[in-house]
């Protein structure tokens, strides 16, 4: 059963000015700010409280200004920070979407690329071969796929991107932003997929500006502001654009 | 803090498994530095006999008569060359990988284990060079060679201990892979790479007996050219590289999941 629950999660960590030889900034924070003195060290925190819970079919989009936590509490889903307080349990394969060159060798072809990604994520060649034509027939690179990655336009990049996360079949994905790249045809076909996605009783965290889009492809919202739940929309037509 | 070693050693674990990863990316890293030459990696053997010649031509005579100085300056230089690129490389590890560690939850060990095998790689070219060198100047093969290998290894099961603790330096002290890159250099003057320590004391004789760079030179230059076994520097280097994994393996465990709130 996939799900996620994330449970009174709180991540606070030190701002480690690394050790240098230049001059320290000793500028004070503002008032409006997460970030504590602690002694001689600041801490800043990212997430305060954070709870959720998600089950099968759930599209859950996150929501808030810039700096508010939505990038971080992706992070923290994905496992690349560790939460510093609070639970956070999750049932499923993960994948994210996090930057369209994140993961990615600039010099490296289309294919090569494919076949990295795979080795990252676990496959073996005879699996990588069984998914390299699908996932090129996804992205409608064509020919492009035997040129280096850095001769790509950033939807070019971003097809790429999309074909390989989601050709990994993954039960939940998380994805920030990185989906207003690409023509309108392929968002369509991209939004399509993730329906399908979440049709295989799977779970997408989409975080996004984009409100019209949120509404179009989530079911439920989630409203982060300095760090904490500002709302939670359970019913996506209470959300208001 | 038990805990955190068994996360870190997870970690090394998981990151040990994915060897097809790391591979890859090693292979990838070093085509990439040579895509648009002619001669591709092959430059990394040229570059070796390139310095490995001059060193013989403007050294051998007037630094030392030895009558094996080409292969001493051949063993020396591809020792150090090895030694070089893994601490220059190693100290900024994790700000090259800094999209990768921040974007991926791959194991950080896998970033070491693929910069051990991009500086392996790497020092392959060199070996060739080297051996070229021996044959050519008459240094006859012998069981002794076995020592050598021995000590090479002893290097290799070190590098990805130096190389996390290189990362960590690198990533928390950025002034570090200036300070680190210059500190190699002049060190490549104050070990015994190309000159000869003939016991006269001094100067030299200090930077002869207190550089640990000598030993790791010595353990595999000295079976090659005098067919003894140098069990002293053996056992100082096992041991620098025991201080050097017990020394990893605690920063690996304390700072894993800090590490990518400092890049």
């Amino acid at each position: 059963m996939v799900s996620i629950t994330v449970d009174n999660l709180s991540l606070v960590y030190r701002l480690r000015q690394p050790w240098s030889l230049s001059r320290l900034d000793r500028r004070l924070p503002g008032k409006q700010t997460r970030i504590s003195a602690k002694g001689r060290h600041s801490f800043v925190t990212a997430l305060d409280g954070v709870s959720l819970s998600l089950k099968s079919g759930d599209r859950l989009g996150l929501v808030g200004t810039n700096g508010t936590g939505k990038t971080t509490l992706l992070k923290v889903l994905y496992g690349i920070y560790e939460p510093t307080g609070g639970r956070v349990a999750i049932e499923g394969r993960v994948d994210a979407l996090f930057n369209i060159n994140i993961g990615f060798r600039r010099e490296a072809t289309g294919r090569r690329n494919i076949e990295l990604r795979g080795l990252i994520n676990g496959w073996s060649w005879q699996e990588i071969e069984e998914h390299m034509q699908s996932i090129i027939d996804f992205s409608e690179l064509g020919d492009f796929i035997d040129l280096p990655l850095k001769t790509y336009s950033q939807g070019m990049a971003a097809r790429l991107a999309f074909s390989v996360a989601v050709a990994l079949e993954p039960e939940i994905l998380l994805m920030d932003e990185w989906i207003g790249a690409g023509d309108q045809k392929f968002q369509e076909k991209a939004g399509m997929r993730m329906d399908e996605l979440a049709e295989k009783a799977g779970i997408i965290v989409l975080a996004s500006h984009n409100n019209s889009l949120l509404k179009r492809t989530c079911n439920k919202i989630l409203k982060l502001e300095g760090g904490r739940v500002a709302a939670f929309y359970d019913n996506i037509d209470d959300f208001e654009e | 803090m038990l805990q955190k070693f068994d996360d870190g050693l997870s970690d090394m674990r998981a990151g040990i498994g994915m060897w097809r990863v790391w591979v890859a990316l090693a292979g990838e890293d070093i085509s990439d530095q040579h895509r648009r030459t002619t001669l591709g990696p092959l430059w990394l053997l040229i570059n070796y006999l390139a310095f490995a010649g001059t060193f013989v031509f403007v050294f051998r005579h007037g630094d030392s008569g030895a009558t094996n100085y080409a292969a001493y300056v051949a063993i020396g230089l591809f020792v150090w060359f090895y030694l070089m690129e893994t601490v220059n490389q190693g100290v900024s590890l994790f700000l090259r990988e800094e999209s990768f560690i921040k974007g991926t939850t791959l194991p950080l060990s896998v970033y070491i284990m693929r910069l051990a095998t991009q500086v392996t790689i790497r020092a392959i070219y060199a070996f060739a060079g080297c051996l070229a060198i021996l044959l050519v100047s008459g240094v006859d093969l012998s069981p002794a060679w076995g020592w050598s290998a021995l000590g090479i290894i002893v290097i290799v099961v070190t590098t990805p201990a130096v190389i996390i603790l290189c990362a960590f330096l690198g990533a928390y002290l950025p002034d570090s892979q200036f300070i680190v890159s210059n500190l190699m250099r002049l060190g490549m003057f104050l070990t015994p790479v190309f000159w000869m320590y003939e016991g006269a004391g001094g100067v030299r004789g200090a930077f002869y007996f207190w550089n640990p760079f000598t030993y790791f030179l010595e353990i595999v230059r000295a079976p090659i050219l005098t067919g003894e076994v140098p069990i002293c520097a053996l056992a100082l280097c096992l041991g620098i590289g025991l201080a050097a994994w017990v020394l990893a393996l605690i920063l690996f465990a304390w700072f894993r999941r800090d590490v990518v709130f400092v890049l």
